[in-house]
């Protein structure tokens, strides 16, 4: 199979041009071949950064960032590699694992810019684990440990989103060292792993003018950048005391329930400095910026108050956030987590934890989304992570150690599906209390094909 | 107390002497010599006489995130500047991995008077309570006090400290004078109420609050238990009362519960979702667990008030998050249970004497409290 590779921003910069532009042969060959050539997919993840490569061909590998869980093996966080070829006889089985020794509560991570190394957090003790996956893709390698990120950081603690900006990562982190609550920052390392700056979230005391400053509460969990228009968002969740904090216990503490987000920040992209704050309460989570040349907004979802929201830019050129539809019924508390935008920007899944759920909305008209398709994945659901092509779709099910259910409810999953427009149908399931691997989180892609020259 | 006197000059003679300790432990040093109007004179372990370099030393050590076995909790985590050196946002401490810890986290500020430490009175000095935290395995988590030394030893910001401050290389002993040391030092008083009852200032009170002093020592009989003195006073008899709020948590059931999601938004949570995502109940029958008293059952040490408007949530389990919600508690005579403190019954307050009485709690934050918050931020937190 020839493989070839293409950064997301190239395929947002070629979506700025007219369809009929590379139809008509326009674009680069490079791009034209990877985007519509022969038999060739497009297979990825859809919601990371744009400055990313992508791969071609399906996925040979799913990375799952693990949460060690005590008395199980060897109790520590892991990266496990999970086989994904079709044909393979290790397909839907794990095929790697790398500890990294302890405990860290692991839970997101991102690529390097250029898709070589893998960076993943620990949200406990802030510690970030980078792991090469260019030596060989099958079997990523801990290449090095930052233990220091929140001493350099200066006080930012709970690394949660590492987002790909050319050179380098932008880290958003959930909390800080002086109080454990959610004030926090965006840090920023170069892909070597040199720290170059931290951005605190905008407050009422760093930033009385800002537009929308009497929302403000300074805290952070995801960052997504819109290259083409300069600007990128931030959304909120809580600090660590609460994410950290048995899920039951929280949700009986009314001191506690009153530190949770309800922010969205916009940004310049360039200079790293805010420019609005948005209201969103109920904690906005995952940000996804669509991918359409002239689809100017993202979504979030909100977890405590289960609504989609849109963040816009009007036809006056300012951006504004509404809530535009429920998500199942927000009386019983879902918590919808993980969501994942199709690369045509028409569907939007959307996991709730709560009740297992996954849903799928028609959001072809961003305004309007309706819901159109449902299905139970497991008695508890986290991340979702679909192919470019959106034919193929994974699941996971640990949000976090001490939010997870207790009990039989506790299943931990890796679910692979495909999607035909119609029907979730069941490839594989991997139960990783049955594999002895902990509590399954985080999922990216990985291919050999993306490194041959 | 001569000795002690003589100690304390000696340590601010000290201060201005080498090392790193520097005008704010001087000013710590000051406040521990001549407390603030309105506390007593503070009485200095003889094994332990404060000199600034300890105190600067204890504070390091206070808000170093080192000295838990993962680098995640200092004591300071629980014990916030800014929170009134207590915790207002969680009713009960979160520990390492997060651990659930059973009781609300009390101030540190004026906890040099305490007779007794922790909430169950198991502790008898600053010391000695401090030895505990640091290998609680739901708290700082280390596995040993050696295990925990042998990391400060290695730790290069230290290195020569102890041996300045104790003439000997860093030990377990050593590490909990400090800190006690500099917790002597967060001394909080000269409030309005003190300068009213004890500066003779008769405009420093408000009239609400000075109507609700007279309902706290006459009608509602709390100074029964929040002793008031002559000179000065501390909020405290040092003793231990079932007010029925242990007992209360010991019945009960999950049922469905209605939680605030978002800022004047509430939806349920039903019962058997609850019951999903939680842990079981941890038992906690107060002073009990010490004495193993039956009398004990469900009793708690009575706080000091000083501050108090600034140490929410309330009661030993953070159970209720504003002072009104405490005295309305207290006016019905707390929660009926076999071993209630029989000086608890209903008070029969009207709205407007809560008010005066949650004004006259209002009226015991201390003058300096910004100088604690700035002492304790002085010092950079300890980080891996």
């Amino acid at each position: 199979m020839t493989t070839r590779t293409i950064t997301r921003g190239d395929f947002a910069d070629l979506s700025r041009r007219s369809a009929c532009r590379l139809l008509a042969g326009a674009a680069t060959g490079l791009a034209s071949t990877a985007l519509f050539g022969g038999r060739q997919a497009f297979a990825d993840e859809t919601c990371q950064s744009p400055y990313m490569p992508i791969i071609t061909g399906v996925e040979e590998y799913v990375y799952v960032w693990t949460l060690g869980v005590e008395g199980m093996g060897d109790g520590s966080d892991k990266l496990v590699t999970v086989d994904t070829r079709e044909g393979s006889p290790t397909f839907g089985k794990p095929i790697n694992s790398v500890s990294v020794g302890g405990r860290h509560e692991a839970h997101h991570g991102g690529f390097t810019s250029d898709r070589r190394f893998f960076w993943a957090g620990g949200l406990d003790d802030s510690k970030i684990f980078v792991f090469d996956v260019v030596s060989n893709p099958a079997k990523p390698r801990l290449s090095r440990t930052i233990a220091d990120f929140v001493k350099a950081s200066g006080g930012a603690a709970g690394p949660h989103t590492f987002y790909a900006l050319p050179g380098r990562m932008m880290i958003t982190a959930l909390s800080n060292d002086k109080d454990h609550g959610g004030r926090t920052a965006m840090v920023e390392y170069t892909n070597r792993g040199k720290y170059l700056a931290t951005h605190w979230m905008p407050t009422k005391e760093s930033a009385p003018k800002l537009p929308g400053i009497e929302f403000a509460d300074g805290y952070g969990y995801d960052v997504r950048a819109l290259p083409r228009k300069n600007v990128m968002l931030t959304s909120s969740f809580t600090g660590w005391s609460n994410y950290m904090m048995d899920f039951g216990k929280m949700l009986k503490d009314e001191a506690a329930m009153k530190r949770f987000g309800q922010t969205v920040v916009l940004w310049n992209l360039h200079t790293r400095k805010p420019r609005k704050v948005f209201n969103v309460p109920g904690s906005p989570l995952e940000i996804r910026w669509a991918w359409g040349a002239r689809n100017n907004y993202a979504f979030t979802s909100t977890a405590l108050t289960s609504k989609i929201w849109l963040i816009y830019e009007d036809d006056k050129g300012e951006w504004q956030a509404k809530a535009v539809a429920d998500i199942g019924d927000p009386s019983k508390i879902p918590l919808p987590v993980d969501i994942s935008l199709s690369a045509d920007d028409r569907t939007l899944w959307i996991n709730s934890f709560m009740d297992g759920m996954t849903r799928l909305f028609d959001v072809g008209d961003p305004h309007r989304p309706k819901a159109i398709y449902e299905k139970n994945i497991g008695r508890q659901l986290n991340m979702v992570s679909q192919s470019w092509d959106g034919k193929r779709v994974y699941f996971t099910s640990s949000l976090l150690a001490n939010w997870d259910k207790k009990g039989e409810d506790n299943e931990q999953f890796l679910k692979a599906y495909s999607w035909d427009g119609k029907e979730l149908k069941e490839r594989f399931t991997l139960d990783f209390n049955k594999e002895k691997l902990g509590r399954s989180h985080i999922m990216n892609f990985g291919s050999k094909a993306l490194y041959v020259s | 107390m001569r000795r002690q006197f003589a100690l304390l000059v000696l340590g601010l003679a000290f201060g201005s002497v080498p090392v790193w300790a520097d005008e704010a432990d001087d000013a710590a040093l000051r406040r521990a010599l001549a407390p603030p109007l309105g506390l007593p004179p503070l009485a200095i372990p003889a094994d332990n006489p404060m000199i600034a370099e300890k105190i600067a030393l204890g504070r390091k050590l206070f808000f170093d995130r080192r000295l838990s076995i993962n680098g995640t909790i200092s004591c300071a985590m629980c014990h916030v500047p800014e929170q009134g050196y207590a915790q207002n946002e969680l009713a009960t401490p979160v520990g390492i991995e997060g651990r659930t810890v059973r009781r609300n986290a009390p101030t540190v500020v004026n906890a040099a008077y305490g007779k007794t430490l922790f909430r169950d009175g198991r502790a008898a000095s600053l010391e000695q309570q401090a030895l505990e935290p640091l290998t609680d395995p739901k708290e700082m988590g280390n596995p040993s006090h050696d295990h925990l030394i042998a990391r400060v030893r290695a730790f290069p910001d230290y290195a020569g400290s102890f041996e300045h401050v104790f003439g000997r290389a860093a030990d377990i002993t050593a590490l909990v004078q400090a800190t006690a040391a500099w917790q002597r030092t967060l001394l909080s008083g000269d409030s309005p109420f003190d300068r009213w009852r004890y500066g003779k200032d008769g405009a420093a009170l408000s009239t609400a609050a000075a109507r609700g002093f007279r309902l706290f020592a006459g009608k509602a009989g709390c100074v029964g238990c929040h002793a008031i003195g002559d000179d000065h006073a501390l909020f405290t008899d040092h003793d231990f009362h079932n007010t029925g709020i242990g007992a209360e948590r010991g019945r009960e059931s999950p049922a469905d519960l209605r939680v605030e999601i978002a800022p004047g938004t509430f939806a349920t949570v039903k019962r058997k979702a609850l019951q999903a995502v939680s842990e079981p109940t941890k038992p906690d029958l107060g002073r009990f667990e010490v004495t193993r008293a039956p009398a004990d059952r469900w009793a708690y040490k009575t706080p000091g008030l000083r501050n108090v408007a600034l140490t929410a949530p309330y009661m030993h389990d953070g159970s209720m998050a504003t002072l009104v919600e405490v005295v309305q508690f207290y006016n019905r005579g707390g929660q009926s249970n076999p071993g209630l403190d029989a000086r608890l019954r209903p008070l029969d307050l009207a709205e407007s004497e809560i008010a005066d009485l949650v004004a006259f709690l209002e009226s015991l934050t201390g003058a300096n409290i910004a100088d604690l918050v700035r002492d304790g931020r002085s010092v950079a937190i300890g980080n891996p």
